[in-house]
Formats: C-alpha cells, structure tokens, sequence
C-alpha cells in the first residue's frame, strides 16, 4: 500500500480520479459469482445388464463446479470416459470404442438449481448430459442431500439409456446388453 | 489308395474353412468414413457444431456433433454422394457435396462466417430450475474444471484403432467359437485311431478335423486384438492371454506329433516314441483352449 498517499492531503483531481476508479471497479464485483459450490469427491458407477452377467463401471474422476448468482446455482460436472473401471481392461476398451470415448473423451452434465434446493432432502433436477458425441435430457433426476457443515452429499440415480446417446447395444456371444444403463451417483460438493 | 482318400479330404477341408471365413471378411471395407474439423471465420474451433451427411441415393442421413477441439467424424456410411450440412449457433450454414468412395477416408472441414445478424451474447434471466435452456455467460465450462488438455482433447486416430480392434475381436471371437466344433468332434474321433486296428475312415475322419482346428486357430490368431497404446491388461483378460502360452505352442505341437503317429500307423506298426504324446498334448491344449474361451464368456 502506497503510505504516502493515504496520508497525504488529497486534492479534487485525486479524489476524482479515485471516484473514477471505483465506479470501473464497482461493476465488476457487483457482477461477481454470489458463490460457488466446488465437487470434493464423487463415485459414479455405470450398469450394464447382459442375461450371462452383470457388469459395473466406476471411475473417481469427476470434476465439478457450481457457479450461483441471484438465487440461482449453474452446475457442471465433468468425467473423463476413460476413467471408467469395470475390472476388466478388455470391457473397458470395448465400452470406449461404442461409445466413442476417444473421439468425444468427456462426459458432461449440466443443470440449473434454485440455490436454496441446498437445504431440501430432495431434489428434482433437469439434466442435460452430453456424451458419445450426442446431447440428452432427463426430467426431473431425483437426488437425496444430505448435509455436514460445508459438506453437502448428494447420492442418486440417473435413469441412462444407451439409445439416448445412439449408442448401438454391444453384445457377448451374440446377445446385446440390456438398453437401460442407469448411472448411480455419489458426490459430496462444498461451498465457497 | 491311401493317397487317393487323403487328398479329397484335404480339399473338403479347404472349402469348408472358406466357407467359414467368407461370412466374417466379407463386412470389411466397403463403408466410408468422412471426418473434419469446423471453424470460425477467426480460425477457432467450433464446439458442439452440427454436421449432417444426407445421402443423395437414398435419402437418409448420418449426423455427429463437433467435440470441444471442433473435429466430428461419421463413420459406416455407405459409399455414394452426400450433401453435408455443418450448422452451428450464431454462424452461417455451410453446405457441400463430397463423394465418398468404398473404404475411403475423406475430410471435409468447414469454416463458418458470424451470421451479420447474430444477436450478441446476452445475460440470460434465470429461471426457476431450468438447466436446458442455453447456459449463461457465468455457467461454468469445461476449462473451469482444469481438465488437461490431453484429457479433453478428441483423438480420431485412437477412436480408428479402437474401431479396428473391435472389428479384430468379433472375428477373433467368432472364429474362436467356430474352432471349438471341429475340435470336439476331432476329440470325439481320437477314441479309436490309437488302437491296433483302426479303420482308415476313422484315421481320416480324425486327421481333417485335426487340419480344420490348427487352420481355424491359427486364423483366429492372426486377428487377435491390436494393443491399444497406454492401457494394461486388467482382469479375466489376462488368463486369457496366459492360456495362449499353453495352447499356442500346443497347437503347434499337435498336429506334428499327429503326423508322426499317422505316418507310424500308416507303416503298419504301433505308435512309439515322442508321437505317443500327441494325445496328452492334444488334451492339455484343448484344455487350455476351453478355458481361455470361457474366462472371457463367462463370469468365475
């Protein structure tokens, strides 16, 4: 901090110039984020159905941020396709190639929430998730919060099919999985 | 006389592994694949642009969305002529004609003008839980999350080795099962050529369906799955690989052994020496191979 200036006497011109200076500042604090929620840990396991046998893919590697303004959060959560393990290396290229996980390597949701929802033991999102190079949405997602101080757990389901994302069913000796690939989900979020 | 059976079982033969292939090379190589990457006026890559093939022939249309480095690719289109839309938000449409070949690889890149009238980007007035509509300005993106850039980058030339290592797979697969049959049936026959007096309709029966195995095995082998750089061996793969140790060499050894000991019969006297091995390690790879079937078929 420049000393001098603070206790210095101070003229119109530097009283003006310091008012000039707040209002191009002002603007810009006024416009800043309200707050933000930042994604700690997640556990996202996907599920494959096949009449020989069940099968499980859980990746760790979500990223996620939520960004509120005026009583509004915008959320995004991001998971890179490979991070998926199922335990089986052969599988997990597999559902890399149908899913065209090297050509679109990301999977992203979005959703919007009231901020308050943060409270609720409930809630019901609209999601919109990109993945295998396709958009799609889901109505009303139901989550279960839990909350512990800063820490807000979120555990759910989303109900994922493999035709929402024009993703042909693999098969295992000639008998393709089930469409519905529900997508179980474990996050814990804090604010900031 | 011997002469004159052995060679009209060794055609038969032949054709019949033709027979089996023909079904499983026959798909490769006829589709067309047509990729690119789409731009703005200013050079940058547009995200989430849309671009469609529609076939002139028939009508029907193939479309992708760009990823975040603005590159698409549609694959498996027939080949013909298309006319190949690229829109995106706030930017002038582009249309083309390109003529995809059989099996060709063609780029198509696109850069789009900013519509004169594009309205500017404007702070959207939330509203109540409605995630789907545009996300604002404020929304967080991708780069935000501090995903490296490896991570998020599209990589086609992967998404092209992953294609062919499923293509590999399923005719590996295929061929894998197919072998099975004339091995049971091969074990099934083993149970008299041992003996003194074995016919030579049973002795023949045996030696084709032993030439069908080791020539449907050895063909599965060559489509075994490409490795796919950066990835490790997890899980019942593994067994699988360590069982080709067993039956690899097995198979090899089989079918040597079986001459001998066809060759001894053949002279009239009894199978002696190393050739009396080739039952047990006829069996030990049967085995080996049953297992390594199975540890990718089903769950242990």
């Amino acid at each position: 901090m420049n000393w001098e200036f603070v206790n210095a006497k101070r003229s119109p011109k530097q009283l003006a110039s310091a008012f000039l200076l707040l209002l191009l500042t002002l603007p810009q604090y006024l416009a800043a984020a309200d707050g933000q929620w930042i994604l700690d840990q997640s556990t996202l396991t996907y599920h494959v159905s096949h009449p020989l046998r069940q099968t499980e893919g859980v990746s760790h590697a979500a990223r996620g941020k939520g960004v509120c303004h005026d009583g509004q959060c915008d959320f995004l959560v991001a998971v890179p396709v490979k991070s998926f393990d199922s335990g089986d290396s052969n599988r997990d290229l597999h559902m890399l190639q149908v899913t065209k996980g090297a050509e679109f390597p990301m999977v992203t949701v979005r959703t919007r929430l009231p901020e308050n929802d943060s409270k609720a033991a409930t809630i019901y999102a609209d999601l919109e998730i990109q993945f295998a190079g396709q958009t799609a949405h889901y109505k009303q997602a139901a989550f279960q919060l839990t909350s512990q101080g800063s820490e807000t757990r979120i555990t759910g389901t989303i109900p994922a099919a493999l035709s929402d994302f024009k993703i042909e069913p693999p098969t295992l000796l000639t008998l393709p999985v089930k469409n519905e690939i529900p997508i179980h989900v474990e996050m814990t979020w804090h604010r900031q | 006389m011997r002469e004159r059976t052995a060679k009209p079982a060794v055609w038969a033969a032949v054709l019949m592994i033709i027979f089996l292939l023909a079904p499983c090379l026959r798909a490769q190589g006829t589709e067309a694949t047509l990729s690119g990457k789409v731009t703005d006026s200013l050079g940058a890559a547009v995200a989430n642009a849309r671009v469609s093939a529609k076939s002139l022939a028939t009508g029907q249309s193939a479309e992708a969305q760009t990823d975040l480095a603005g590159t698409y690719r549609l694959a498996k289109l027939p080949p013909g002529e298309y006319e190949v839309t690229v829109s995106a938000e706030g930017l002038a449409t582009k249309i083309g004609n390109v003529t995809l070949a059989a099996g060709a690889s063609l780029t198509f890149n696109a850069a789009l003008s900013v519509l004169p009238s594009a309205p500017q980007a404007q702070p959207q007035a939330p509203t109540n839980n409605a995630p789907n509509a545009p996300p604002s300005n404020r929304a967080p993106s991708l780069e935000d999350l501090g995903f490296s850039p490896s991570e998020t980058k599209s990589n086609p030339k992967e998404q092209v080795l992953l294609d062919k290592r499923t293509r590999m797979l399923k005719i590996h697969q295929r061929l894998g099962l197919i072998t099975t049959i004339p091995m049971i049936a091969a074990l099934v026959t083993s149970s008299d050529v041992g003996e003194t007096n074995p016919s030579n309709t049973n002795r023949t029966a045996h030696m084709i369906l032993g030439s069908a195995t080791a020539d449907l095995y050895f063909t599965s082998a060559y489509f075994r799955a490409p490795r796919v750089p950066g990835t490790k061996s997890r899980g019942p793969i593994r067994f699988h690989k360590a069982m080709a140790w067993i039956h690899g060499p097995g198979m090899i050894l089989t079918p040597i052994l079986g001459a001998l000991a066809y060759s001894q019969k053949n002279k009239g006297g009894d199978i002696h020496g190393i050739a009396k091995a080739h039952g047990p390690v006829a069996i030990v790879t049967a085995g080996a191979f049953a297992a390594a079937l199975l540890s990718v078929s089903l769950k242990f």
